[in-house]
C-alpha cells in the first residue's frame, strides 16, 4: 500500500509529537519539589497527628529527617530516598485495603498530593528547614518601582506583590489623616495643637518626615509602646490567684517607658530584661529591668505547695520568653516533642534550666526584692562601703552591699521541709511552737560563722536553737527571742563553722505561759548564712556595724527582681515526664534547641548567656518576631498574622521577603534601633496610603495582606480612653509612678480574703494615661477589658480585636467618657460665643482633625436641637446630667450629649 | 450542672438527665437555624454581608474541617453557629457552690466512712500528702446527714436535699471526677477552665466561641454571683483565656446596673439616647460612604444592638413582675443579690436564648468548726433553702 506524500508528512508529524509527549512525560528533568512549601504542609495536615512529636504510631515520625528515614517498628524504613515505589509510605497512601491505607480512617490523599510525595522521595527525600528557623539572610530589594510612588525598600516589596495580583496601590492619604494616624501610632494620643499647626503649615517636602521625627522624640512615645509591651510581659499590679494582692512592680513599667523613649537598642532592651542582674555593670536600673520575669504570678494561698507554684512561674518564664520574644509556641514541648516544629521534649527542660536556678520561690513577699534606698539612706550606705573598702576585700564588700540591698541570698521559710509539732503557717513561714523542730536541708557552712534571720515573736522568753544533722545533734547556735517591737525584725548570731554541708534542725522552747499547747510563739521568714561583720577592732567598727544593722532593718519600697542562686544553693533541673512536675526524669544542663543557632562560644551557661544567644544576629526568631510585632502595631496585623507562632502551624506571611529584609536591616543597618525600625515603616509610601476600601479591594484582599491600602484599624483600649481625655482637655500629662485608680463602677473588686479596696484617685490622677491604671488580674479595669484588653495572667502575644455592643455601651455610658464630653462641652461654650454651627464644627474638627462633612454636621446639629429642646423644657434632667457642674444651662447639657456622640463615631474609635 | 470545688479528694458534678423533649427541641432548632442560615447566605449583601458570607460559607454541615477553620468572625463574634454534631442541650445553666458543700453529705453515700466515724485517719490516706490547716492525725468524720434512696433509680440522697430528692430521677449524678487540687482557687480554675492555673478559657467561653448565642440583644455568656464575694479564683473562672475577650462571661448584677454601663447617664432619657444613636449612625453611614469599610456597617449594627440590649437586659433581669407563686416557688427576694434571684434569672435568661449562664454562690466552705463553717449544722438550712430553687430551675 502506498502512502500519499501528504499522509507521510502527517505520520511523521504524529510520530514526532508522540516522541515529544513521551519525552515530556518520561524524560524531561523533573521539577524540584520544595519540602517546605509542598511536602511539609501535606505532612502537617494529613500525617503528623499520628506520626509526629506527640504520637509515633508504628514507630514512625515525620518530624525530623533522621526519624523519618529510620527503621520503623516493622524493621524497615518507611521512606527510601530515590525509590518511591519501594517506599512503604507510598504503598500505604495508595493501598486499596482500607485497613492498610493511610491516613487511617480518613479521606485518602489527593492524586496531586500523592504525586508530590512520590516525586519528592524519588528526588532524594530531602528535608528543608522552615523559613523562620533559618537565620535571616540579606535580601535584595525587588526592582518593582513606580515612578513617583516608592519611598523606600518596603514599597518595592509591596509593589511587586501588588503587580502579581493585579492590584494598584491607593493614593497618599490627606495630610490631616496622616497627622492623626502617625500621632496615634507613635504617642497613642492625638497631636498637640502646636504640632498640628506646625505640620499642616509646613509646605516643604520634609513636612511629614519632620512630623515623624518630632513624634518619635516626644516623651509620650514611650507610654504608647510600653502599653504594647505590658501584655507580653503579663504586667499587673497584683500577684494573681486567690488573694490577688497588690504587688509593687510599677518601676518596671517606668523602666520600659524610659527604655523606649531613649531608644535603647532592642538587643540591650532584651538582655537587660532577661539578665540585667547578671550583667557586669548591673546597676539598680538593670535590676529593675529583670522584673520582666517577675511578673509571673504568685500563689500564697494556705495549703498550696510552694514548689508547685515556683515551678509554674519558671515554666511561665520559659513560655513567655519563647512566645513574646521568639514567636514560638514552645509551651507544647512541656509534655512531648513539639507536634509540628523541630523541638524535642528534653530541649524544653534544658532551656528551663536557664530559669530554674533563680532565687524566686513563690513567697508571699515576692522575694527576691530590690530595696529602693532614699537619698539619705544611699548616702549612709556609700559611707559604709567606703569604710569597708579599707577593712574588707572586694568580694566581701560586694556580698555585704548586695545583702543590704536585697537581703539575698537567703533560705526562704518555704524550703524548710520536715516538722515536728509545727508546720509552715500563714504566709508559709516556719511557725515556732513550744518543743517544735523544723528542718532546713543541705546548708553549706564552710567558712561561715554568722547567721542573720528575719523573724517575729509573739511571746517572750523563747529560745531558738540550731542543731547540726539531728534534732539533738551538736548545737550550732542558740538565740533568745522576745516580742520586741511589733512586726518582723532582723537579728543574727555567731557560730563556729563545722565546715561542709549539713542539715540544720531548728528547735524552739519557751517558758512563757501559753494558752494552747500548739500556740504559734514565733516565726522565721528567711535565714542568711555568712561571715561576721568585718573589721573588728578597726576604727569605726562599732558605728559601721550598727549602721549595717540599721540599713538592713530600714523600711523602704521594693521591686521584685530576678537573681540567681549562689553556687552552694544551686538548683538542678530535671525533665518532667509527660510534663508532670512531680515525675522527674533525667537531670539536664542549660542549653538551647539544636535546630536553632548554636549557643555562643564565650557565653556563660546562665540567663546572660541565654540572652546573648537570643539576641545573636544568627538567632532566626528574635528580630523577625519584633519586626512582625512593630508591623502589627502599625498595620493592625503582622506580616505573619500569628505573632505568637511563626512556626509551621502559624499563618505563613505573604511578605516573607519583606519581613526578612526589615529584620536584616533592623539588626545590621539600624543596630537594633526600634525607633529607626518604626520610622522605616512609617516613612514608606505603603504606610502613607489612604485607607479607603472598595469592592475590588474587598474581593481581592479583604484583610489587607497585600497593602493596596493604608491601615484602618480600631484603636486599642488604652488609646480609646486616652484619646477622649486628650481631646476634651482632661488628660493629665503626669508620667510615671504608682498606679492610679480612676473611676470604675462599684463592686468590681470582690476578692475573697483580700481586704484591699478600689479607692478612686484624687485630682489629676483620675485622668492619667490608661497605662497607669491599676491592673488587678482577677478583676481588671472593666471598660478596658471590653475593648479587648487582656487580664495579663499569662503572656498575650496579640489582642484580637472584636466589635460588640458592650463596647458601644462603654463609650456611651461609662462616666469617664461622659465626664470628658461634659468637660469638653463646657470648654467649647466658654471659648466660643459663636453660633452652634461654629461650635459643632470646632468640636468635630478638634476630635477628628478635619472638618465635618455637611451630612454628619447636620445630624449632629439635629441632635443638638432635639437635646436643647428637651433640656430647656426639662430642668430636672438638665440638673442631673450636669450634676458636677456649675453651669446648669440647657445648652451645656445639649452640647455634652453631642460631644458624647462625637466620641462614639466610628471615625473616632478608628485609625483611618 | 451543679458543682463545687470540694476540699476532699473527690469532686462530683450533677448533670441533668437528657430528655427526649430536649432532643426534639434541638432538632427543631437546628432546622430553624439551617433555614435562616441558608436565607442569610443567599441574601448576604449589604450590611455586614461580606463578613457574614465568609462566616456562613465556612459553616457547612458536611464539611467539618471548613467549619472548624472559620469559627470566629470579629465583626459578629456571637452569631449563633450550629454544632458539628447535633447536641441534645441548647443552653447551659451551671451552678457552682463556691467553697463546696461536701458530696459526702449530699449524694455520695459512704457507709464504710460511717463505720469509721470518730476513728483516726488511716496513714494510707495521709502518707506523702500535705493538707492545709490539718495538724497531726485527724479523725474521720462520717456523714452527718441521713441518707435514703429516692426515686425509681434508687439514688442515695441525704436529708440535706429534701427538694432535690423529689426529682431524683431527673438528675444524673456524676461520681467519677477526681482532683489533685485541694485549695479553692486552683480547684475552681480546674473545674471551669480545665487547668488549675490561670490563662485558659472557661467552659462558657468555649461554648459561646463554638456556638455563639441565640439572642443578640443579650450577652451570650452571663455570670451571676451571690454570697457577697467573687469566687476565690476571681473573674478568671469566667475569663476567656487565650480566646478573644468577647467570649468572656459578662457579669450581670442583681444590684446596680444589671450589665456594666448599660444604664444611660442620669439626665438622659430614652428618647434622647435614641436621638443620639440615630445621629451617630447617620454620621457613621457618611463615613461608610467615604471609606466603604464593612467594619463601619457592623459598628452601626452594634450601636443598634446596644440600644436594644439596654431595653432587653434590664427587662430580663427584672424579677419584680413575676407572679407570686414564682416568688414562692424560688424563694426570691427582689432587689437583693441572692442566690434564689439568680436561679430564677438563669431560667429567664436561657428562655430568652442566652447560651450559657454561670452562677456562683459564695460561702459554701464547710471544713471548719465555727458556727457558720461546721459541717454538722449551720449549712443545713442554707442547703435546704437553696436546693429548693435548684430543683425548680431544672424542672
Amino acid at each position: 500500500m502506498r502512502i500519499k506524500r501528504s499522509n507521510k508528512v502527517i505520520v511523521i508529524i504524529t510520530l514526532l509529537l508522540m516522541i515529544g509527549v513521551a519525552w515530556y512525560f518520561f524524560l524531561r528533568p523533573q521539577d524540584k519539589i520544595d519540602f517546605n512549601t509542598q511536602v511539609k504542609p501535606i505532612f502537617n495536615k494529613k500525617c503528623i497527628s499520628c506520626h509526629g512529636g506527640v504520637r509515633q504510631k508504628a514507630g514512625f515520625s515525620l518530624l525530623f529527617r533522621t526519624e523519618a528515614l529510620a527503621p520503623t517498628e516493622s524493621g524497615k524504613p518507611a521512606i527510601i530516598p530515590g525509590n518511591a515505589a519501594g517506599s512503604e509510605l507510598i504503598k500505604r497512601i495508595t493501598a486499596n485495603d482500607p485497613d492498610e491505607r493511610m491516613p487511617y480512617k480518613h479521606d485518602p490523599l489527593s492524586k496531586e498530593e500523592i504525586s508530590v510525595l512520590k516525586k519528592w522521595i524519588n528526588q532524594g527525600a530531602e528535608w528543608g528547614d522552615h523559613w523562620a528557623y533559618v537565620s535571616v539572610k540579606e535580601t535584595a530589594v525587588p526592582d518593582a518601582i513606580e515612578e513617583g510612588w516608592n519611598k523606600n525598600g518596603i514599597d518595592n516589596f509591596v509593589l511587586q506583590q501588588l503587580n502579581e495580583i493585579e492590584l494598584t496601590h491607593s493614593p497618599q492619604a490627606d495630610k490631616n489623616v496622616l497627622l492623626r494616624r502617625a500621632s496615634l501610632d507613635l504617642i497613642g494620643i492625638p497631636p498637640s495643637e502646636n504640632l498640628s499647626k506646625q505640620f499642616l503649615n509646613d509646605k516643604s517636602d520634609r513636612a511629614y518626615e519632620n512630623l515623624i521625627d518630632s513624634l518619635l522624640s516626644n516623651k509620650h512615645f514611650g507610654e504608647k509602646w510600653t502599653s504594647m509591651w505590658l501584655d507580653l510581659a503579663r504586667y499587673a499590679d497584683t500577684k494573681g490567684y486567690e488573694h490577688d494582692a497588690t504587688r509593687k512592680i510599677w518601676r518596671y513599667r517606668d523602666w520600659l517607658i524610659n527604655a523606649f523613649n531613649k531608644d535603647m537598642p532592642y538587643h540591650e532592651f532584651l538582655t537587660e530584661q532577661l539578665a540585667g542582674d547578671l550583667m557586669p555593670d548591673a546597676d539598680e536600673d538593670k535590676l529593675i529591668a529583670t522584673a520582666f520575669h517577675r511578673n509571673s504570678m504568685c500563689n500564697d494561698e494556705g495549703g498550696t505547695d510552694p514548689e508547685e507554684f515556683r515551678t509554674a512561674s519558671v515554666i511561665d518564664r520559659v513560655n513567655t520568653t519563647w512566645e513574646a520574644l521568639m514567636g514560638t509556641t514552645f509551651a507544647c514541648v512541656q509534655c512531648h516533642a513539639h507536634p509540628y516544629d523541630p523541638f524535642k521534649h528534653d530541649e524544653y527542660y534544658k532551656f528551663m534550666a536557664f530559669f530554674n536556678n533563680a532565687r524566686d520561690e513563690n513567697t508571699e513577699f515576692d522575694y527576691p526584692l530590690l530595696r529602693h534606698f532614699s537619698d539619705s539612706a544611699t548616702e549612709k550606705l556609700s559611707e559604709l562601703v567606703s569604710w569597708l573598702k579599707i577593712n574588707a576585700d572586694e568580694k566581701r564588700i560586694n556580698e555585704i552591699e548586695k545583702f543590704i540591698k536585697t537581703w539575698q541570698p537567703s533560705y526562704n521559710s518555704v524550703v524548710f521541709d520536715e516538722f515536728v509539732n509545727t508546720e509552715l503557717g500563714d504566709g508559709r513561714r516556719v511557725m515556732l511552737r513550744n518543743k517544735s523542730v523544723s528542718r532546713l536541708k543541705n546548708v553549706e557552712l564552710s567558712n561561715k560563722n554568722h547567721f542573720i534571720f528575719r523573724y517575729d515573736a509573739f511571746v517572750n522568753n523563747g529560745k531558738l536553737e540550731i542543731h547540726i544533722d539531728k534534732p539533738d545533734g551538736p548545737l550550732l547556735s542558740s538565740i533568745r527571742l522576745d516580742k520586741g517591737k511589733p512586726g518582723l525584725k532582723i537579728t543574727g548570731n555567731d557560730f563556729v563553722s563545722p565546715q561542709g554541708v549539713h542539715d540544720l534542725f531548728f528547735t524552739y522552747t519557751t517558758t512563757a505561759a501559753l494558752k494552747e499547747k500548739d500556740e504559734d510563739c514565733a516565726m522565721i521568714e528567711w535565714i542568711h548564712f555568712t561571715q561576721k561583720f568585718p573589721g573588728e577592732g578597726k576604727p569605726g567598727y562599732a558605728e559601721m556595724k550598727k549602721r549595717f544593722w540599721d540599713l538592713l532593718q530600714l523600711q523602704m519600697p521594693t521591686t521584685p527582681v530576678m537573681m540567681d542562686n549562689p553556687d552552694d544553693m544551686f538548683r538542678p533541673t530535671n525533665v518532667f515526664e509527660r510534663g508532670n512536675w512531680l515525675v522527674k526524669g533525667d537531670e539536664v544542663n542549660a542549653d538551647v534547641p539544636k535546630s536553632l543557632n548554636p549557643f555562643p562560644n564565650a557565653a556563660p551557661r546562665n540567663r546572660l548567656g541565654m540572652a546573648m544567644w537570643l539576641t545573636a544576629k544568627e538567632n532566626p526568631l528574635t528580630a523577625r518576631t519584633m519586626v512582625n510585632r512593630v508591623w502589627e502595631q502599625l498595620f493592625g496585623m503582622g506580616l505573619a498574622e500569628t505573632l505568637e507562632d511563626m512556626g509551621t502551624q502559624g499563618i505563613q506571611p505573604v511578605h516573607k521577603d519583606l519581613l526578612d529584609w526589615l529584620s536584616w536591616r533592623f539588626m545590621h543597618e539600624n543596630k537594633w534601633s526600634m525607633k529607626k525600625l518604626i520610622r522605616d515603616i512609617m516613612m514608606s509610601a505603603t504606610y502613607m496610603q489612604q485607607s479607603n476600601v472598595n469592592e475590588l479591594l474587598i474581593e481581592k484582599d479583604p484583610t489587607n495582606k497585600f497593602y493596596a491600602r493604608g491601615p484602618r484599624v480600631r484603636l486599642s483600649a488604652e488609646q480609646i480612653r486616652d484619646q477622649s481625655l486628650a481631646v476634651s482637655g482632661l488628660l493629665s500629662n503626669k508620667m510615671f509612678g504608682e498606679p492610679v485608680m480612676p473611676w470604675q463602677p462599684k463592686g468590681i473588686w470582690l476578692s475573697p480574703w483580700n481586704y484591699e479596696d478600689w479607692k478612686i484617685s484624687k485630682g489629676e490622677d483620675q485622668y492619667r494615661r490608661a497605662i497607669y491604671t491599676f491592673w488587678k488580674r482577677t478583676a481588671a479595669y472593666p471598660s478596658m477589658l471590653s475593648f479587648d484588653g487582656v487580664a495579663r495572667e499569662a503572656c498575650q502575644a496579640r489582642r484580637i480585636r472584636t466589635n460588640t455592643p458592650l463596647q458601644a455601651l462603654v463609650t456611651l455610658n461609662d462616666s469617664v467618657y461622659l465626664e470628658a464630653a461634659n468637660y469638653f462641652a463646657i470648654k467649647l461654650l466658654k471659648e466660643d460665643a459663636g453660633n452652634i454651627n461654629t461650635i459643632l464644627k470646632k468640636a468635630y474638627a478638634t476630635a477628628m482633625l478635619h472638618e465635618a462633612d455637611e451630612k454628619s454636621l447636620a445630624a449632629l446639629n439635629n441632635l443638638y436641637q432635639t437635646a436643647l429642646k428637651n433640656y430647656t423644657n426639662n430642668k430636672e434632667e438638665t440638673a442631673k446630667l450636669l450634676a458636677n457642674n456649675e453651669n446648669k444651662k440647657p445648652e451645656a447639657a445639649a452640647l455634652t450629649l453631642v460631644v458624647n456622640a462625637i466620641f462614639n463615631l466610628d471615625e473616632f474609635v478608628m485609625k483611618n | 450542672m451543679i458543682s463545687g470545688e470540694g476540699l476532699g479528694e473527690v469532686k462530683k458534678i450533677i448533670t441533668m438527665k437528657d430528655h427526649s423533649k430536649i432532643i426534639k427541641e434541638s432538632q427543631e432548632e437546628k432546622n430553624r437555624f439551617f433555614t435562616r442560615r441558608h436565607f442569610l447566605k443567599e441574601a448576604s449583601f449589604g450590611f455586614g454581608g461580606l463578613a457574614l458570607a465568609n462566616l456562613l460559607g465556612g459553616c457547612n454541615f458536611n464539611d467539618s474541617t471548613a467549619a472548624s477553620n472559620i469559627l470566629f468572625d470579629p465583626a459578629n463574634p456571637l452569631l449563633p453557629r450550629s454544632p458539628m454534631f447535633a447536641g441534645k442541650a441548647k443552653s447551659v445553666i451551671y451552678l457552682h457552690m463556691a467553697g463546696a458543700p461536701s458530696q459526702l453529705e449530699l449524694f455520695d453515700y459512704k457507709p464504710e466512712l460511717m463505720k469509721m466515724d470518730g476513728q483516726d485517719c488511716p496513714q494510707s490516706l495521709l502518707e506523702g500528702k500535705k493538707f492545709a490547716f490539718i495538724r497531726g492525725v485527724p479523725k474521720m468524720l462520717g456523714p452527718q446527714a441521713k441518707f435514703k434512696q429516692h426515686g425509681e433509680s434508687g439514688a442515695w440522697i441525704s436529708d440535706y436535699l429534701p427538694h432535690l430528692s423529689t426529682i431524683a430521677d431527673e438528675v444524673s449524678f456524676l461520681k467519677a471526677v477526681t482532683t489533685d487540687q485541694f485549695n479553692h482557687a486552683p480547684a475552681q480554675l480546674l473545674m471551669h477552665t480545665g487547668s488549675p492555673r490561670l490563662g485558659r478559657p472557661s467552659m462558657g467561653s468555649w461554648v459561646t466561641y463554638g456556638l455563639g448565642t441565640e439572642n443578640q440583644n443579650l450577652p451570650g455568656y452571663v455570670v451571676l454571683t451571690s454570697g457577697g464575694r467573687n469566687p476565690d479564683s476571681g473573674k478568671s473562672v469566667w475569663g476567656s483565656g487565650f480566646l478573644p475577650s468577647v467570649y468572656q462571661g459578662v457579669q450581670c448584677r442583681s444590684e446596680g446596673d444589671p450589665v456594666l454601663f448599660i444604664k444611660d447617664p442620669e439626665g438622659m432619657s430614652r428618647n434622647l439616647r435614641k436621638a443620639s444613636i440615630d445621629a451617630i449612625n447617620k454620621a457613621n453611614q457618611q463615613e461608610y460612604e467615604e471609606y466603604n469599610d464593612p467594619e463601619i456597617l457592623s459598628r452601626i449594627s452594634q450601636y443598634e444592638m446596644a440600644y436594644r440590649m439596654q431595653i432587653a437586659a434590664p427587662e430580663t433581669m427584672n424579677i419584680n413582675d413575676e407572679p407570686a407563686y414564682i416568688h414562692e416557688m424560688y424563694g426570691t427576694q427582689p432587689g437583693k443579690a441572692c442566690f434564689a434571684n439568680n436561679v430564677l434569672l438563669a431560667r429567664k435568661l436561657v428562655e430568652k436564648g442566652v447560651r450559657f449562664v454561670q452562677l456562683f454562690d459564695w460561702g459554701w466552705d464547710s471544713h471548719g468548726t465555727s458556727e457558720d463553717g461546721s459541717l454538722s449544722c449551720s449549712r443545713c438550712s442554707k442547703i435546704a433553702k437553696q436546693k429548693k430553687n435548684i430543683s425548680h430551675v431544672y424542672t
